[in-house]
């Protein structure tokens, strides 16, 4: 039993070990400890108020929560722009944006991380006027704004 | 029962193996439409393997709310390391016992990060299965994990010389 536990024990330290090897070699490696969370600032945000507005006036609205959320329930006239599959969902929304447009991300949750990651993604690639609606799917649907359902129009 | 538990090893070894794989690698280049075709007209290319960033799967692990987040990056790091290991161990039959039950102490972590998840009501991927995509946890992966914890208990038990 001894034994056992203990080449247990060496097996998992020798993993580990190839773990942090494979880190040091790898073109995507990540620190080891990890940083601590940067706070967007507030203009990164858009209250909900003016989410409205901006909404009725027609500001192209993008949901990054996973396809089957988006299918469930989502913002009516939002599209869906899953944050991690971005790659594969990508090319047909930009084919309806450019980078000098409005745009509002969100998913759900006070702790959704999401939309955040979809509008650094989209930063990236030019986009600047990504604006975050938090707990977005909550506080629409609390307020009793217009959603539909169903795939992709 | 000797067949039954070569068998058991080979799924539960592949499991550990591939899902650890999946977040070491991305996952889209591995997967069996990539395997060349021998004697296929158009000459496929051999896959190439892409290192895949444990970014995503820290996250993941940060979703379970059980590890502080100075923490994450080094789970994310070893933890599938020691998966493919274990995994690859159980499979070709060396060290056996030990494999196994390092297989089910993960598993034992696992079932105990899923079901505080669950009673928690946490919205969140269980990164169980690489690392994009992956479903909601909830009572099937609790099962999965249950059932998977069993077997590799069950075989650290067998082989218990």
């Amino acid at each position: 039993m001894g034994g056992s536990v203990q080449r247990a024990f060496l097996i998992a330290v020798v993993g580990a070990t190839l773990g942090l090897v494979a880190n040091a070699v790898s073109p995507k490696r990540v620190p080891y400890i990890t940083p601590p969370v940067v706070e967007l600032p507030a203009t990164d945000f858009i209250p909900l108020d003016e989410a409205k507005k901006a909404w009725e006036s027609g500001v192209f609205f993008l949901d990054a929560r996973s396809p089957a959320d988006y299918e469930a329930g989502h913002i009516a006239n939002a599209f869906s722009l899953p944050a991690e599959e971005f790659q594969e969902h990508y090319g047909p929304i930009a084919a309806m944006i450019t980078t000098d447009m409005n745009i509002v991300a969100y998913c759900n949750g006070l702790e959704c991380d999401l939309s955040k990651d979809l509008k650094k993604q989209l930063n990236e690639l030019g986009y600047a006027k990504v604006r975050i609606l938090q707990n977005g799917w909550t506080v629409w649907t609390n307020a009793a704004y217009a959603t539909s359902k169903g795939k992709q129009p | 029962v000797k067949k039954f538990n070569f068998l058991l090893r080979l799924i539960i070894g592949g499991w550990f193996l591939y899902f650890g794989l999946l977040k070491i690698v991305e996952p889209s280049t591995i997967g069996p439409w990539q395997v060349p075709v021998i004697g296929q007209i158009d000459p496929v290319p051999v896959p190439t393997l892409h290192w895949d960033t444990p970014d995503n799967f820290a996250k993941n692990i940060g979703n379970f709310r059980m590890v502080p987040r100075a923490a994450l990056n080094l789970m994310a790091i070893t933890l599938p390391w020691i998966e493919v290991l274990a995994g690859f161990m159980l499979i070709v039959g060396f060290w056996k016992r030990p494999s196994a039950l390092l297989i089910a102490a993960m598993l034992a972590v696992f079932l105990v990060a899923i079901g505080q998840a669950v009673y928690r009501h946490l919205d969140i991927r269980c990164g169980c299965e690489g690392t994009t995509g992956g479903r909601k946890v909830g009572t099937v992966a609790l099962v999965e994990d249950g059932l998977g914890f069993l077997a590799a208990l069950w075989l650290s038990f067998w082989y218990k010389k």
